[in-house]
């Protein structure tokens, strides 16, 4: 037979996902099984997400990945067991026009390109490698046509990297931490789409940080092995919130919501703190936005914006409606104004629509903000340019999907070679 | 019989101290009684302490009070514990010289003038409440002739201020949390003197601090309401850091004293970090003086350096030994440089025949300074001027003492009244 040279190809776009209930430690290094379940909320790709074009060919003559357009080794074991689990469930494929026929059994010798681009920068912290391997593996189960649905799919890009899992889906998502040895029930699940509790804003600050920071594998396994309050933790708190957020989700019911985000996020990074070495993700930046927030919700009597921290400075504030946000967006350019030649849309990036709403799409419309006067000169002078980077406004967003267009495409067609 | 007009008078110093297992959460807001025994190490009161003169005159007509050069009011609680209990234990007192007599029934009718001082900042959040405290009731009792011993006053001292109890001894001190009702067994004891260990040198750095920070007494409170990890703390680690801490201490095992020293001030904010709304009393520079410490100790193998923090963001850094301290202090001068225009000798206080020794007297010896190796380029830039306030350089130091020399009496002998 001659050398066939088709290349088959899917392209697919994952969203990023931000963790309400923290997972923060792991029971099993290997399969990635976490000591507690978490809960996050799905973020809109349109504004974040990993796009990945995988392909496949006969004339391909390894496995090859570039990332954002550098080629990287996939020798790592998060890598092989990724393509491992997903080419173990290949099914058939067929294109008569090309004259592709796949069978199951040809996926183990068959050889992959991938390509894979964030539309946010790895240095802002903003949880690239969920959506990476969330990408990875939705995209490859869609050119492999595997059978499997989104959250068994789930478990496999669990083995990527733990809080991947949870991309798999929009909307409101939690990681069952499974109790079989071999991980097989833990997975992800929905708990409810993007569409449900619509009138969520996310506000992103993106905060500078001076420190080269722990990674998340390491610090969590430090946690772990040093932590006197970790277990207890996972024992005894993550239980009892993991239901009550899955109330306040179902119920929309945003004081409780708050409540709990911010209560998790704080002791997750106390579990950090009771480390040895201690774990510092938040900085005095991110300290004074949780001022910032908590005297205004006080002030409120009801509260109006919830906040949690990754592992990383950045802010993610979830506003109750859009009024708030803006107001919110207002307290914080109060707070954090951009440097003086700072264009106000590369300062408010994702949805930049509500820079108008705030009023600030002008010149001078910075300095012409008032203080909100619930935190007027509770949290320090204004002065303080250059603290935030930059701010992303986005919203609750849908999971993966493929993209049809080919113009959308990371690799040429033709070659299997990036663009 | 005419008006009596004697004044007796009692002058009396007392030191601050520094809790390695730390209280945090009270069981008994009225009583002080903590949630778990608490350690500490008292400080020499040449570098830190607070001197109270105390009077009593049948011509005084009400209790009055005097801190740091400005009247107070005496009506607080904790004021009125504490005299209560210290005037229900009076013994007689004779001065036939003077033609002073007084009964153990009198103390209750007759008035007191007390006068106290620091020679620290309060601004500089260490811990003056306690030596405080300590110095009123100690002072009170040897005026009044009071036959209780020293763990017995400390009962009474604790009323005014937890940490006060322990700074009724000097070197190593524990108070104890007991189980009574009454408190009658909530009291510190004497671990160890200041002659002990006294390899040890302590430097402090006094961190500059924007925020206007949350008292102790209002932090622990909110912390025993929100916090979910804090009973785990108290029930669970701290008994096991106390008996080990103990030990460490008796056998002047200095790996150990560092260990939990240091995982206890850590463990402590990070409780404060779980506490609703969340507390942070340790900024970004204390921060990088933990890293400094820590990258420190690792590369050398064995500890060198312990730390810890109380409510607020200054660093009690106690070194193994003074040659240590030494490098310790270049280390710190090289990351924490004073302004331009400082004097050494204000921005490294206490004992600062240190200087010397770590040739830092000079106009431009900062300048010179090399970095540690170990610490090379691992912390960031050497710009930080002004992050650190001054520095204080001091050891585990004796308790409570009369002075018996006039020139230190704060109270005019004739008038009672401040000098």
């Amino acid at each position: 037979m001659a050398a066939e040279k088709w290349v088959y190809m899917v392209t697919a776009q994952t969203p990023t996902n931000i963790a309400v209930i923290k997972y923060w430690g792991k029971r099993d290094e290997v399969r990635i099984l976490p000591v507690n379940d978490s809960i996050s909320v799905t973020l809109d790709p349109d504004h974040l997400c990993t796009v990945t074009t995988v392909a496949v060919s006969p004339s391909f003559d390894r496995d090859r990945m570039w990332l954002n357009g550098k080629e990287i080794s996939l020798s790592g074991s998060r890598y092989q067991n990724c393509l491992r689990e997903i080419r173990g469930r290949g099914g058939e494929v067929e294109d008569k026009e090309k004259g592709i026929k796949i069978e199951k059994k040809d996926w183990e010798k068959l050889h992959l390109h991938i390509a894979s681009h964030n539309n946010f920068p790895t240095a802002a912290g903003l949880a690239s490698s969920a959506a990476g391997f969330a990408c990875l593996v939705f995209s490859l189960a869609k050119l492999m046509n595997v059978d499997e649905d989104a959250s068994h799919l789930s478990a496999i890009a669990r083995q990527g990297s733990g809080s991947a899992c949870r991309s798999l889906f929009g909307g409101f998502v939690k990681w069952e931490m499974g109790s079989k040895e071999d991980g097989s029930d833990s997975v992800a699940v929905q708990l409810a789409d993007e569409k449900h509790w619509n009138d969520l804003v996310i506000i992103i600050a993106v905060v500078s940080s001076r420190q080269k920071e722990t990674s998340s594998t390491s610090g969590m396994r430090e946690s772990v092995e040093t932590s006197l309050l970790l277990q207890n933790r996972a024992k005894e708190v993550v239980p009892k919130r993991i239901l009550q957020m899955e109330e306040a989700i179902k119920n929309r019911d945003f004081a409780s919501f708050t409540q709990l985000s911010c209560a998790d996020s704080n002791q997750f990074h106390a579990v950090c703190l009771d480390t040895s070495p201690p774990i510092f993700y938040m900085n005095d930046t991110s300290h004074r936005i949780i001022s910032l927030v908590e005297k205004w919700n006080r002030s409120e009597g009801t509260p109006q914006v919830a906040y949690t921290f990754d592992a990383g400075p950045n802010a993610v504030l979830i506003a109750r409606n859009r009024k708030v946000a803006v107001q919110l967006l207002q307290g914080l350019l109060y707070y954090f104004p951009p440097k003086s030649d700072t264009d106000m849309k590369s300062y408010v990036v994702g949805d930049k629509s509500i820079l108008k709403e705030a009023g600030l799409d002008g010149e001078n419309s910075v300095e012409n903000l008032q203080p909100p006067p619930e935190i007027k000169d509770n949290i320090g002078s204004q002065d303080q340019k250059g603290e935030v980077s930059y701010f992303i406004c986005t919203k609750p967003g849908r999971g993966p999907v493929v993209l049809p267009d080919q113009t959308q495409a990371l690799l040429d067609p033709e070659t299997g070679l990036p663009k």
